[in-house]
């Protein structure tokens, strides 16, 4: 039943998926001003925003392995694995962003890069989570899984700055096209495109952050018998 | 179709491209690491010291 549920879902995702690119390069039109590069838009906002609801994941996973990680160990492993899992699929989504967002801006702006606010504070958080996952690959230790939970929560700081960034700091970055001054928004045009791939990210995030998950379980519970079979031996 | 439009759609093609380039070797790092796991399990189960 559980593996029909999955496999109902992988087959549903990769349909959005391909449901998202046909409405984003066939169905949404040419931007006026921009023409074709701005259908980037269509992978690059998406990418962004599961980036940030991951690296929220990973704020919860960290809290909740700080506040349980005395009381119930079994517990904080779990909240440490969805920490992990969230902060590593965060950066591949953000690592899109970073890499999207320079290709759209050599066309729309004539450079590849600027240091305004935006950009900048997204550099920043991608380094910081970098550097998460870094610490969590070479440190070794009982206090690991603390540090890590402590950078994480840190990390997740910086997310509301580059949510507002582009609202706080005149930006090259252009203004928020959502909830943005009055008369920001879309075209009709180009609104199902960008929620069809808005859905389509999320759920193929949602697929390999519960890969992620699985596997960080199964490498905590080899560790943990491992463990044991020493302590026995 | 004239130059500006070209290398706007080569553009948009290399974000595209760069796109699934990044999921899918995430994917594949995923796969190639749980099937690792699954090795390892069994050589701790097969094996205890």
């Amino acid at each position: 039943m559980k593996k029909a549920a999955i496999g109902f879902f992988v087959v549903v995702t990769l349909a959005l998926m391909a449901w998202g690119f046909y409405q984003a390069i066939y169905v949404a039109p040419n931007d006026a001003m921009q023409g074709e590069i701005f259908r980037i838009f269509y992978y690059h906002v998406p990418s962004a925003s599961v980036a940030f609801l991951f690296f929220a994941v990973s704020l919860i996973g960290s809290i909740g392995f700080l506040a349980s990680r005395r009381g119930n160990p079994d517990r904080a492993q779990a909240f440490d694995a969805w920490a992990v899992a969230g902060a590593e699929v965060g950066v591949v989504f953000c690592t899109v962003v970073l890499a999207t967002g320079p290709l759209w801006a050599r066309r729309a702006w004539g450079i590849w890069w600027t240091w305004d606010a935006r950009l900048t504070t997204t550099l920043i958080l991608w380094l910081i989570y970098v550097s998460y996952l870094l610490l969590r690959r070479f440190a070794a230790g009982p206090q690991m899984q603390t540090l890590a939970a402590v950078l994480g929560i840190f990390g997740a700081l910086d997310v509301p700055i580059v949510y507002m960034s582009n609202r706080w700091w005149r930006t090259q970055h252009p203004a928020p096209v959502f909830g943005g001054a009055p008369g920001s928004g879309m075209d009709k045009s180009m609104v199902g495109a960008f929620l069809w791939n808005m859905l389509a990210w999320l759920c193929w995030g949602l697929l390999i952050l519960a890969l992620r998950y699985r596997v960080e379980r199964k490498s905590q519970l080899i560790e943990a018998e491992e463990a044991q079979q020493a302590l026995e031996a | 179709m004239d130059q500006a439009a070209i290398l706007d759609h080569q553009f948009l093609i290399a974000a595209y491209a760069v796109t699934w380039t990044i999921q899918l070797g995430y994917l594949a790092f995923l796969g190639i690491k749980w099937r690792t796991q699954k090795r390892e399990e069994a050589r701790v189960q097969r094996n205890p010291r």
